[in-house]
């Protein structure tokens, strides 16, 4: 069933096309007027000095979580480089010292240029050892190789950056309630 | 438990035929087999733990049951150990409720006090407590987070972590190559029937009894056997694994090829797993006929040997040269010889050793054929093994190649080039191999920088025994299959076959041109291709083992 | 035999100022690009900064230099089946008549100068000739040959299509610009530029006698410059880039300059036949030689209100980005800072200025030879003020340059041709008719 759009003939006054300049003059002097007189009414964000608005749940770079005592929470267990659709994780699993860990990774290295920042190695990480919260979403480099981040660079982050709100954050080294943690897991 | 157990019946494909009812439908199944094996030929799985078809059963899991007809109605009983009747009825949980509740049930036992380890176990993704959680369980759970798990087993190993939960013993060494961890043992009693019944030497125990059961090895002892690591194979959840891989690799991550252990004449049936172009580890694959579910120690830690000193260019005068460059010298040599000296292996496949023996026939008068191991023969140890470390012994029997390799040792100095082929002459017997460095050329092909490469005045890299396609024929006079698992160090490395038929000139391009050539020889294996064969071997007729 | 005295001199000094249009270059592309953008509701480019005090950026200014370092530096290449000797030559044609045109624009009132011969005239063009705009439309055509050239040179389909397309148009568009122009000649009775500017000072601005005459006069000279809504030369979403589409670099660069200085001096030939030129309502020539102290403060003191306002600004919108949490806010506060500073000085400097000048500057005329004539200062000063308010009107007719471009959509080709010969041109002719009439009615 065709639909029928109505096509109106235009006005002798369209047809003139004058007075339709003369509108659309005052259209662009009322802009720019608005802007010349006040320019905080311009929507443009002075990136990269001024932060831009990054949501809650944004997916950025990813970060490794740590343990009071600075080692990462992560077990190896292969979860997340199983989920990744990209197969751009890399792990290599060892055995812990730790007597309470039994397994801790070797390497882990994740190659930010193949990563497509799904979200689904957060999603199936049993001990939230992996979060993609830290807000940074433009990295140049100029080697390939720069963009394949290991564990220091991951768990390169100050707890002073995120929220006081977040327990688990802030329960890491460094954090407000690294003391009440380090209590908790005995490391008087 | 008693010590006493017997073994399952399992169906025979001649067996006679009963009919029973399953779930409300007749079936015809093997007379006289336990249930679970029974169901299993119409298609219908039972989940178990402590069942093993090569194991006495045991029957203390309690997760197997099906309901049956009785003197007092329909009622649960144990699948494994009840013994098909013509006319019994069986309601399995197609049909019956009480069936799904009593599974259900038994997995909310199993796993009330099971740490929650999957994340750092070995065993996920080959766990039977996985697989028949949801197969058999998905229950919700009914835990007080208050209390917890609890372990009340070995007091020596229990302790609290530091959330305040009670463990069991972690990484317990049993022995130099298996580590138990205690809280994962569903106490089915597999590694302890295997080591009393298959194995013949009882070195491991459960201790205690009922909530405080567990187990370990005898005090002051360990476990160390030849075919201990089998017991992480049957353990079906990750309390026994292997020390060799522990935590490299995920199991799901794994790919699977086909293949037997060419270094034994019984040719143990064998997986070798591999991913991303490396070996991880090697599997048993179960042939009744060969090695049932088992193999030994050896034949398991064969693939920790295929990436240590390989062989992967060619290397002539003590320099290294490109293996293309390597194969043309060694043919240039041996067309061009006086005489030829060509020594077959029993460790290489058939098809590597109609290749030899093409080229001997090709070169007419000037070589020779020799063939022979000084390896010593053992007696088979009645499990997986022969005891004879020549694979393919009956192979060569059967392609006509006698076994002269003492008199290629008194008659050296008539040859002037050698060809050895996946043999480790110098280093079974240094001192006959000392006569053979009388001749001035010496060509080993070898997929290993081992002591005869180290005397040769030209090697060649080739594939390992894992890399191959071909064929051997063990001591019973079955034919079996070796697949090439894509493992390969260097990819110009080539099989031993097409080297040899680049040497000689013989225009083989495929493996199939060298079996043909193997059949040719073998009037048992007219007809029979590799298809033929398949993953368990064919029995050859007219063949005296 | 040449006499180097005072009005040789002057005559000398009127060369420089053929250059005006080339400063306007700057000022134009500056405009064009923080206009536009303001009038797309963002902000043009103000990143380009003199690295002092924090980093001044001038609005945008620095820009200009940052671009030119650009054009120069970048590699001036010439295709390989391009004819060398056209391809060099064509992009500086435009150019070299941004510098000839400006002849003919009188920059100020003529001015009576002692000589060595008694007294001289020293009119406001530096060509002083009857036949003054024929001149200029006569050099106006002749740029087509700079685009026609260049297209063909270039070797280029795209370049060819569009050199072609800004010829016709070119073309086409000065006899609509000529005939509606036609219409002031007739009731100026003068070609001379300087007359049309008499005649306006002692009569009324062109608009109001010729209000038809002035927008097709300003259609006429959009599409003569190329500029919005007909840029057919330069559609870039139809034949990417049009005649300059094969130049890359200066060559291109001289393209681009010799487009705005086109702009500038239409702007300036508008302004001089419809606006007045140098004449302002109530400041003619004569009234402000002899109030040149008042007038000249009254003009000090405009500019410092302007920079009252700008300082104003300046520390409105630094008070406004201090709340934006900026990584470089110290370095904005402090450039910001000076600016308010520099310009609030800047008002107070003029200010004093004019004051100091409607105070203490009373002109007064001398006597050379039994005429009356002013003394040269005054002449100048005059000269200078009236410098100012062409500059003033040509600035406002290049702002509609822009504001028209950035409202328009471009015109279809066949629709511009059609605009050109079959309404702009007709519309002229009937202009003119009634014009002609309507003079003899009233003249007699």
């Amino acid at each position: 069933m065709a639909r029928i759009v109505p096509r109106t003939e235009m006005t002798l006054v369209e047809k003139a096309y004058i007075p339709e300049i003369a509108r659309g003059l005052k259209v662009t002097m009322g802009h720019f007027l608005k802007g010349f007189f006040k320019p905080e009414s311009i929507p443009v964000k002075h990136y990269p000095e001024v932060e831009p608005f990054v949501p809650r749940d944004y997916r950025s770079r990813h970060r490794l979580m740590k343990r009071p005592d600075g080692e990462p929470r992560c077990v190896a267990c292969f979860m997340c480089a199983t989920a990744c659709p990209a197969n751009c994780m890399t792990i290599e699993a060892t055995s812990s010292d730790d007597d309470r860990i039994e397994k801790k990774p070797s390497k882990f290295e994740i190659d930010q240029l193949v990563c497509v920042f799904c979200g689904l190695c957060v999603e199936a990480c049993p001990v939230d050892a992996i979060r993609m919260d830290t807000k940074k979403m433009a990295f140049a480099a100029d080697k390939r190789e720069t963009f394949k981040v290991g564990l220091e660079d991951l768990m390169d982050w100050d707890p002073k950056d995120y929220p006081e709100s977040d327990i688990q954050s802030q329960k890491a080294p460094g954090g407000t309630l690294n003391a009440q943690a380090r209590k908790e897991w005995g490391l008087q | 438990m008693s010590n006493f157990y017997h073994m399952p019946v399992l169906p025979k494909p001649d067996a006679k035929k009963v009919t029973i009812n399953v779930d409300g439908a007749d079936v015809e199944v093997p007379e006289g087999t336990n249930l679970v094996e029974a169901l299993k030929t119409i298609g219908i799985d039972t989940p178990h733990f402590c069942y093993h078809q090569d194991l006495p059963v045991s029957g203390n899991c309690r997760q197997c049951m099906v309901e049956t007809d009785g003197p007092r109605g329909m009622g649960l009983a144990i699948a494994c150990y009840t013994p098909v009747r013509a006319g019994m009825k069986v309601a399995t949980d197609r049909s019956s409720d009480k069936v799904k509740q009593a599974r259900q049930a038994v997995m909310e036992f199993q796993l009330a006090n099971h740490p929650l380890d999957c994340p750092i176990c070995d065993k996920a993704g080959e766990c039977s407590l996985q697989d028949n959680y949801m197969a058999a369980g998905r229950h919700e759970s009914r835990m007080r987070e208050d209390i917890g798990k609890l372990y009340k087993g070995s007091p020596e190993f229990r302790h609290e972590d530091a959330k305040g939960q009670e463990r069991g013993g972690k990484h317990v060494d049993l022995g130099p190559t298996v580590i138990l961890d205690q809280e994962r043992c569903i106490l089915c009693d597999r590694c302890v029937r295997f080591m009393r019944s298959v194995a013949g030497e009882e070195q491991l125990y459960i201790n205690q009894r009922g909530d405080h059961a567990f187990l370990s090895t005898f005090p002051g002892m360990e476990l160390k056997h030849d075919y201990d690591l089998n017991v992480t194979d049957i353990c079906p959840v990750g309390a026994l694994t292997g020390k060799h891989f522990r935590f490299r690799q995920r199991v799901w991550n794994l790919s699977k090829t086909e293949t037997i252990d060419p270094f034994d004449s019984l040719g143990a049936n064998i997986t070798v797993e591999h991913n991303d172009g490396q070996a991880w580890r090697i599997m048993p694959r179960r042939n009744p006929e060969v090695n049932k579910s088992w193999i030994s120690n050896r034949t398991r830690l064969e693939y920790q040997k295929l990436s240590k000193d390989r062989l992967t260019a060619g290397s002539f005068q003590k320099a290294e040269v490109p293996l293309a460059q390597a194969v043309a010298r060694a043919g240039e040599l041996v067309r061009g010889a006086r005489k030829v000296a060509v020594v077959a292996s029993g460790t290489l496949t058939l098809e590597d050793n109609a290749a030899l023996q093409a080229l001997v026939a090709g070169l007419d008068k000037k070589a020779e054929l020799f063939s022979g191991s000084w390896a010593k023969v053992g007696s088979p140890d009645g499990i997986a093994q022969s005891g004879d470390p020549v694979g393919n012994r009956l192979g060569l029997k059967l392609l006509g190649i006698s076994e002269n390799l003492d008199e290629l040792v008194a008659r050296a100095k008539e040859f002037d080039v050698l060809l050895v082929a996946g043999h480790d002459l110098w280093a079974l017997d240094a001192q006959k191999a000392k006569a053979l460095e009388a001749i001035p050329e010496r060509i080993v092909l070898s997929p290993w920088h081992d002591a005869t490469t180290a005397k040769a005045t030209l090697s060649v890299g080739v594939r390992a025994w894992a890399e191959v396609r071909g064929t051997m024929v063990n001591c019973q006079g079955r034919i079996q299959m070796l697949n090439a698992a894509p493992i390969l160090p260097s990819p110009d490395l080539e099989p031993v076959w097409q080297v040899v038929s680049s040497i000689g000139k013989l225009g083989w391009t495929s493996e199939l041109d060298a079996y043909k050539a193997a059949q040719a020889g073998i009037p048992a294996l007219a007809g029979i291709n590799y298809r033929g064969i398949g993953s368990q071997g064919r029995l050859l007729e007219g063949v005296v083992a | 035999m040449i006499e180097f005295d005072l009005p040789f001199i002057l005559q000398c000094a009127k060369f420089l100022l053929a250059f005006v249009p080339l400063c306007f270059i700057p000022i134009l592309i500056w405009g064009e690009r923080r206009g536009a953008s303001l009038i797309q509701d963002r902000l043009g480019p103000n990143r380009a900064n003199i690295p002092l005090l924090g980093g001044l950026r001038l609005f945008g200014l620095v820009q200009n230099a940052p671009d030119g370092i650009k054009l120069f530096t970048k590699e001036s290449f010439i295709p390989k089946h391009a004819h060398k000797f056209w391809y060099i030559v064509a992009p500086m044609i435009p150019l070299c008549i941004a510098f000839l045109t400006p002849s003919v624009i009188p920059w100020f009132a003529p001015m009576a100068v002692e000589g060595a011969k008694g007294i001289a005239n020293v009119s406001g063009q530096i060509l002083d000739a009857d036949a003054g705009v024929l001149v200029l439309f006569a050099l106006s055509g002749l740029s087509v040959y700079g685009v026609v050239l260049g297209a063909w040179a270039s070797n280029s389909k795209y370049a060819l299509m569009g050199g072609m397309r800004a010829s016709a148009m070119m073309i086409s568009y000065e006899v609509s610009m000529g005939l509606s122009v036609a219409g002031i000649f007739l009731i100026v009775g003068s070609f001379s530029l300087t007359n049309i500017v008499e005649w306006q000072a002692a009569h009324v601005w062109g608009i109001v006698a010729q209000p038809l005459g002035f927008v097709m006069f300003l259609t006429s000279l959009f599409a003569e410059t190329g500029r919005a809504p007909f840029d057919v030369a330069e559609g870039d979403s139809e034949i990417v880039a049009g005649y300059f589409l094969e130049y890359s670099a200066i060559r291109f660069g001289l393209y681009y300059m010799g487009e705005y200085a086109h702009i500038a001096i239409a702007s300036a030939l508008v302004s001089t036949v419809f606006l007045g030129g140098y004449h302002m309502p109530w400041l003619g020539t004569e009234v402000i030689r002899a109030n040149l102290g008042l007038v000249g403060g009254g003009l000090l003191a405009a500019i410092a209100l302007l920079c009252i306002w700008i300082a104003y600004a300046s520390n409105r919108w630094s008070n406004i980005y201090a709340k934006m949490n900026a990584t470089d806010a110290a370095q904005r506060k402090l450039e910001y800072r000076v600016m308010t500073g520099l310009f609030s000085g800047l008002a107070v400097l003029l200010l004093v200025a004019g004051s100091a000048l409607a105070l203490f500057v009373h002109p007064q005329q001398v006597s050379v030879g039994g005429t009356e004539i002013w003394p040269l200062w005054v002449n100048l000063g005059t000269a200078a003020i009236q410098l100012g308010i062409v500059v003033a009107k040509t600035l406002f007719i290049c702002w509609v340059f822009i504001w028209v471009r950035w409202t328009l959509p471009r015109f279809r080709y066949d629709q511009v041709m059609g605009l050109g010969w079959k309404i702009l041109l007709n519309i002229a002719l009937v202009n003119l008719l009634v014009t002609a009439v309507v003079a003899k009615l009233v003249k007699g």
